[in-house]
């Protein structure tokens, strides 16, 4: 169990955030709104440990994280994507992966499964943007993620690119890991979520449920 | 092979540890000024060991790496906080402390008749291993040729590896590694130390052939030129800080006509080169580009 | 009572380090990148109006008409080979490594004009002065004044003129501000022309001081300048004054405690400490963030 407990945390005197309690659970779809401003990303980056809040705790099954540094988030089972893509930008696709140890043949299937197939060679100059968002997903279920948190994926996708990717993500997140999706797009939320955290003006966050 | 040009190949080979050295910060992402501190290092263990303690060459080679991969590991570790121009500065004021430190040194001795020993600014002299086992200047450059080739040999193994990988990442996109789980701090220390002890090795072999050294050959010139030639030959491979040297010392060296103005036209070379090339010649993407293309289809 | 002449001695030789230092703050507050060519470029123009005074004879006012317009004169051609052409993020490294290859040419240039070690530089003279048995100079005190002038001119310019807005705006978003009718290349231009005009006079005044010029002067007021500036505090013009003032005193008092040669040693060591301890200076956090990712938005 993923748990935000008691966040807080705010900027030149303003409240972003304020006594955010959630539970998350492995298998969860969660989408999370909010207006600009919000705090959707602060959020994220609390959550995967390039913020530490002002107050409160992130704990992983009861394990304390806050205050590790990001890259231990990340080696527990807690990856991201970013709002704009982050792919190296001379490395080819195939590339991109080598952080992670990992069985180059499931890395194969999944980039044969995935549609990334005829990309492998090309640098992420030459690739079209939804191919660019999946690969950044990709490269985070390689390592087999406990929770995955994504930053506004379907942003600059026309809503054709945003319907498959929610097929993508829907037949390729695995069924123990918790997503979580920061989105401003309604559709993707109503495809991949069930259930709804809904960040409001004043800094707290609240729940809906919908299978 | 005339000794004029043996004695440049070896010059060239000398410089090349250093703007090695050099590559190995910047491919972490940090431009270090300080690199001939470690070269410094490396001269002066190597030129105390060989002439105070009659130690053999190799144990002296070996004590130089060591102690310059110690002080670099030091610098690494002080500077975990700063990067950029912060760190930038820290290693010149590293490298300087050495080098003023250098010239408060005063322990000058008198062997078999010669002076010797550190003697602030006049230096260490008669460094006579060369004299003493009759090395020639041809066999001295093979010799530093091999050590070379070796280096060569080891980093364009790394080059494939994950090491390596993760080590550019962190250099090209700090955050990106750390919500891969790669941990920044760990590799620049690594890769800093191993700076050093590519720069010491270099500065014993350069103290052991030129048979004098002292405090100003070490000055900030000397680091700024080895990070040029780093730069303009390209991080893409181990071979680019070669590229870079070559230009410099090979190619306007034997002009004869520019030789009185070399800093004036490489100056201004480096500063073109960079706006076409802003990676150097030999840049990741083209290195990338090439195995690309040279690689069997997935 | 010596304490407060040293201290005073200090303060007001570093005023000439202020000067120096608002120069490089300029480049780096307004176009946040570093111009390591600065103290070259003031090298060189105070060599051009030496060399050109050798030649037909300028009074004082020529010789400093000459060597700010120099100054800044080079200082354009080094933002037009630099930094213009390496824009955004990516362009911050290559700027750099650009300038410093620059420096090293026009260091090179500068060595062309003045073949000599020390040429004489005939600029004002201006006598001392005593008050309360402490002694003044009165040509640091005029670099005292000619400092206060500038950051307050500079201070007026950059918050109450529409050309400082458009100097500020680019230096934060370059793209927006052209999309909002800025000339940024033309900005530019400017920016570097006034640290000209400004490093000139500084260079006047100290040489003036000195009573001649060498080619090292070059590497001393590019190390001078990097090291008040980050004393104070990279990007501050106040950051820079304080810092030079500060480096200074600091100088001061250390040569008087232990002695001139170690006058550089302190300098290097406190500006080392003051990075790994408090990097952003005397200004302190405002103007440094050591998280980087406090820089980066993600």
């Amino acid at each position: 169990m993923f748990e935000f407990r008691n966040i807080s945390i705010g900027f030149g005197g303003m409240n972003v955030l304020r006594d955010f309690s959630i539970q998350l659970h492995p298998g969860d779809r969660v989408g999370l709104t909010g207006g600009n401003g919000s705090g959707k990303s602060t959020l994220i980056n609390i959550a995967t440990g390039f913020l530490i809040p002002q107050n409160g705790q992130i704990l992983l099954d009861g394990k304390l994280l806050t205050g590790m540094p990001a890259w231990q988030y990340a080696r527990e089972g807690i990856r991201r994507s970013f709002q704009s893509v982050r792919l190296l930008p001379n490395v080819p696709l195939q590339d991109q992966f080598q952080a992670e140890v990992h069985d180059i043949k499931t890395l194969r299937s999944l980039l044969q499964e995935t549609t990334l197939a005829k990309y492998l060679n090309q640098f992420p100059s030459e690739i079209p943007l939804p191919i660019q968002r999946k690969a950044e997903v990709v490269r985070a279920l390689i390592a087999n993620p406990r929770y995955l948190f994504l930053d506004e994926p379907c942003a600059g996708l026309t809503n054709a690119e945003l319907t498959a990717f929610a097929g993508f993500l829907s037949n390729h997140v695995p069924v123990d890991c918790g997503l979580i999706v920061v989105e401003h797009r309604c559709d993707l939320i109503e495809m991949v979520a069930n259930r709804l955290i809904s960040l409001d003006s004043n800094a707290q966050g609240s729940q809906t449920s919908h299978a | 092979m005339s000794v004029y040009l043996a004695s440049i190949l070896t010059n060239m080979a000398l410089i090349s540890f250093l703007a090695l050295s050099a590559y190995l910060v910047l491919v972490v992402g940090e431009i270090s000024f300080g690199q001939q501190a470690f070269f410094g290092i490396g001269a002066y263990v190597t030129a105390t060991a060989t002439v105070i303690f009659d130690a053999p060459v190799g144990l002296a080679l070996l004590l130089s790496a060591l102690c310059a991969g110690l002080a670099a590991l030091l610098l690494a570790a002080l500077t975990l906080r700063l990067s950029g121009l912060y760190f930038a500065i820290a290693s010149l004021c590293f490298a300087e402390l050495f080098r003023l430190s250098l010239l408060q040194i005063r322990l000058p001795l008198e062997l078999d008749g010669r002076m010797t020993g550190p003697d602030g600014p006049e230096g260490f002299s008669n460094i006579r291993w060369i004299f003493d086992n009759n090395i020639e200047v041809v066999d001295f450059l093979s010799l530093t040729l091999a050590c070379l080739g070796t280096l060569l040999m080891l980093l364009f193994v790394l080059e494939r590896t994950q090491v390596m990988f993760c080590a550019r990442l962190v250099g090209k996109d700090n955050i990106l590694a750390q919500s891969v789980g790669v941990r920044p701090n760990l590799y620049r220390m690594c890769f800093i130390c191993a700076s050093g002890i590519v720069a010491g090795f270099g500065g014993a072999l350069f103290a052991l052939f030129n048979t004098h050294i002292e405090p100003q050959m070490f000055g900030v010139m000397l680091g700024v030129h080895a990070l040029a030639y780093s730069i303009i030959g390209g991080l893409g491979a181990p071979i680019g800080p070669l590229i870079g040297v070559a230009i410099d010392i090979g190619l306007l060296e034997s002009i004869r006509a520019l030789s009185a103005y070399r800093m004036i036209v490489f100056g201004g070379l480096v500063a073109v080169l960079l706006i076409v090339f802003p990676e150097g010649l030999i840049n990741p993407r083209f290195v990338n580009r090439v195995r690309n293309r040279t690689r069997p289809n997935v | 009572m010596e304490f407060l002449q040293t201290s005073l001695d200090g303060i007001l030789f570093g005023s000439a380090y202020a000067l120096l230092a608002l120069g490089f703050s300029l480049i780096f507050g307004i176009m946040k990148r570093i111009n390591l060519a600065y103290g070259s470029s003031l090298l060189l123009g105070s060599a051009i109006a030496v060399w050109v005074n050798e030649h037909i004879g300028l009074g004082p006012l020529g010789l400093f008409l000459v060597t700010i317009t120099a100054a800044a004169l080079v200082n354009i051609y080094v933002e037009r080979l630099c930094f213009c052409p390496h824009v955004g993020k990516t362009g911050v490294t290559a700027s750099m490594i650009a300038s410093f290859a620059i420096w090293m040419q026009l260091d090179e240039i500068s060595s062309q004009l003045l073949p000599q070690r020390t040429h004489e530089f005939p600029g004002i003279e201006i006598g001392s002065v005593e008050i309360f048995n402490l002694y003044l100079r009165g040509d640091q005190i005029l670099n005292l004044w000619v400092a206060i002038i500038a950051i307050s001119a500079l201070f007026l310019i950059l918050r109450c003129t529409r050309f400082g807005l458009l100097l500020r705006a680019s230096a934060d978003n370059p793209e927006t501000a052209k999309l909002l009718g800025a000339n940024v290349s033309r900005i530019g231009i400017v920016t570097f022309a006034i640290a000209g005009f400004l490093g000139g006079t500084s260079a006047f005044l100290i040489l003036s001081s000195d009573g001649h010029v060498t080619p090292l002067f070059g590497l001393w007021s590019t190390i001078k300048g990097l090291v008040a500036m980050m004393l104070g505090g990279v990007g501050s013009l106040v950051g820079a004054v304080l810092g030079g003032l500060l480096l200074g005193f600091l100088e001061a008092h250390t040569t008087n405690l232990f002695g001139a040669e170690y006058r550089d040693i302190s300098t290097f060591g406190i500006l080392f400490l003051v990075l790994i301890l408090r990097p952003g200076g005397l200004m302190g956090v405002a103007h440094y963030r050591t998280d980087r990712l406090a820089h980066e938005r993600i």
